[in-house]
């Protein structure tokens, strides 16, 4: 009888074809494994955060804590502290925990449609670096429950805009007003006859434009005349600019007359100045006359005293 | 064939019973009996099919298999059920996830949900698609044309030939297509996984190593314990159920055989059926 399995054709190096496919399936499996471990952070040293919170609805285990939308941590545990409050704990690997510092804030923010998110802000990177096992109260901000009050402030909205809108109201009577006034602004007199009231205030009205019109146009023909009296070809402005060009031939005659005047002044001050020189002089010269004098006189005494010669001693002076 | 004239209200009638269980039941403790005979005979068979896996395990798990003549025969058949298939079903799986990629992406895209994208290509696909293609792969490949041998291998008398020699059929045969067909689901499956995360990198990011991180870290967040848990056991249990299934039912279901259906075609059905139990149970374990 024979083997089923002899009929069956020889393969060649089986056993090394089957050892390389068992290597590349160790392979690929260990490998996956160890990736997925990698990536969930086994080989990472992680220091642990506990962020307190009063509710933790929206926190799952495996969410990440972010940083600048980066993640820096990852929840590893949700449990309930002695006080009732939400214990999320939170493992940051070493690598990353430099971003925490101990002024750094924590929140816990809720979207519109349930999105929850844990971020960490950090705003003086200079402070100390946060240590391991920190506890830290979060700040919760959820948008949803901002819808209570949204709701009520809208409902108070609509019940004002009803008052507002309603048969008898204030609004409902001025646009009522606000027709009747489109309604006289598509009259015969338009914008003037709703300002006015009435027609006949609006035709009185139309009656003084009319006549100021006339008067515009007596004052316009004034206006012409006196517009040729000024500045015609015999107007004032021309006979006054006439009278200008002798007024400045005169002007300068008396500018001519007045140089002239001018250098016979400089003369004058010359002779004066030279008068009062002399008179300056003049004194001085009277004093040493009268000096001569005095001493021709002691002279003549003594002369006369010594040689009694009668003589006339009246001198005449210059 | 049996014939029957009978009576029913006042007209005269002919039964024609071509098997026992197929006789017309008139009365309702008849039809309750026969029901409860079905199911039972279904239950049996799946009993069978769970027996038969362990003994396969325990055979698997036993060194006396492992001589000169066991190894050849467990080396020959995982060879031939992986190795010609390992580089057209990678180019296939390859094919199919980037079409699948490509229609997440730009969906996720438009909708501005292109931070959800990545998330959900390896959910659905590596996760999810991957393992049951895979299976039904080799189902349709490997395990069921290794029923249908040892089908053929029993018609022919080559089980009581074994049997002569002193052999043990069941560890002669039946354990090394088994186990080839588990190594095969297992082998085709990893492949196709990591080639599926590798083109997700690549579709997504490019050929840049600056999205490692990011990627790796969504990929992390991914594959929870519970998550990386099932998966595993999804793998291992449909290969499992597509390396046995087959086999069991023609080991087992041959004398039963009802001319409506073959017995390859019931043992397709049951390998479908119990695919499609552990893909619930994983959906239901990860998700619910």
């Amino acid at each position: 009888m024979q083997d089923p399995s002899a009929r069956e054709s020889p393969v060649a190096h089986l056993e090394f074809k089957v050892a390389a496919l068992l290597l590349l399936m160790l392979l690929l499996v260990c490998g996956s494994v160890a990736y997925v471990m990698y990536a969930r952070g086994v080989f990472e040293p992680t220091q642990q955060l506990v962020l307190l919170a009063d509710d933790s609805e929206g926190v799952t285990v495996g969410m990440d804590l972010k940083f600048s939308g980066f993640p820096i941590g990852r929840v590893r545990r949700i449990e309930l502290d002695a006080d009732g409050s939400a214990r999320i704990v939170v493992d940051v690997p070493r690598d990353q925990a430099h971003w925490l510092r101990q002024s750094s804030v924590f929140t816990l923010e809720r979207g519109l449609l349930g999105n929850t998110s844990i971020r960490a802000y950090s705003g003086v990177m200079g402070d100390p670096p946060l240590e391991g096992g920190a506890v830290r109260k979060v700040l919760a901000g959820d948008a949803a429950a901002e819808i209570p009050r949204l709701v009520s402030a809208a409902r108070d909205l609509i019940q004002n805009l009803t008052a507002l809108s309603a048969a008898g109201s204030p609004l409902s009577a001025s646009l009522a007003n606000l027709q009747a006034t489109t309604d006289k602004l598509k009259g015969q007199h338009g914008a003037m006859g709703m300002l006015l009231g009435n027609d006949q205030d609006a035709a009185k009205l139309v009656a003084a434009l009319d006549r100021t019109n006339a008067l515009l146009a007596r004052v316009d023909a004034i206006a012409a005349h006196a517009d040729a009296q000024v500045f015609g070809a015999d107007g004032a402005v021309s006979q006054g600019r006439a009278a200008i060009a002798q007024l400045d031939a005169a002007l300068a005659d008396a500018r001519q007359t007045l140089e002239k005047l001018d250098a016979v002044l400089q003369e004058a001050q010359g002779v004066a100045s030279n008068v009062r020189v002399a008179t300056t002089d003049l004194g001085a010269l009277r004093a040493e006359v009268e000096v001569s004098l005095r001493k021709v006189e002691y002279l003549v005494d003594e002369v006369n005293r010594k040689w009694p010669f009668a003589r006339d001693t009246e001198l005449k002076l210059p | 064939m049996v014939r029957r004239a009978g009576r029913i209200g006042g007209f005269t009638s002919r039964a024609l019973h071509y098997h026992v269980r197929m006789s017309p039941t008139t009365s309702r403790p008849g039809a309750l009996a026969e029901l409860g005979s079905l199911a039972l005979h279904w239950l049996a068979g799946w009993w069978r099919i769970v027996r038969l896996g362990g003994l396969i395990v325990a055979l698997a798990l036993s060194t006396n298999h492992y001589g000169r003549a066991g190894r050849s025969a467990l080396f020959r058949h995982i060879y031939l059920s992986t190795a010609p298939n390992l580089l057209w079903f990678a180019v296939l799986s390859a094919l199919l996830s980037l079409v699948v990629i490509r229609i997440v992406l730009v969906t996720a895209l438009s909708y501005g949900l292109s931070q959800y994208a990545l998330e959900m290509v390896v959910r659905v696909l590596v996760i999810e698609l991957i393992p049951l293609t895979t299976a039904l792969f080799v189902a349709l490949r490997c395990t069921i044309p290794y029923g249908a041998e040892i089908a053929a291998m029993r018609s022919r008398g080559d089980f009581d030939s074994l049997k002569i020699q002193g052999l043990d059929p069941l560890r002669h045969e039946v354990l090394p297509r088994t186990l080839a067909g588990m190594f095969a689901t297992l082998m085709l499956a990893s492949m196709s996984c990591v080639l599926t995360l590798v083109l997700a990198y690549l579709s997504v990011y490019g050929f840049t190593r600056w999205g490692f991180e990011g990627y790796t870290h969504t990929v992390g967040q991914i594959f929870e314990p519970e998550v990386a848990v099932i998966f595993a056991l999804k793998i291992v249990l449909m290969s499992l159920a597509v390396s046995l299934i087959p086999v069991a039912s023609v080991l087992y279901d041959a004398g039963h055989a009802r001319p409506r259906s073959g017995v390859e075609m019931r043992g397709l059905v049951r390998t479908f059926l119990a695919i499609l139990v552990i893909e619930a149970a994983s959906l239901i374990g990860n998700y619910y």
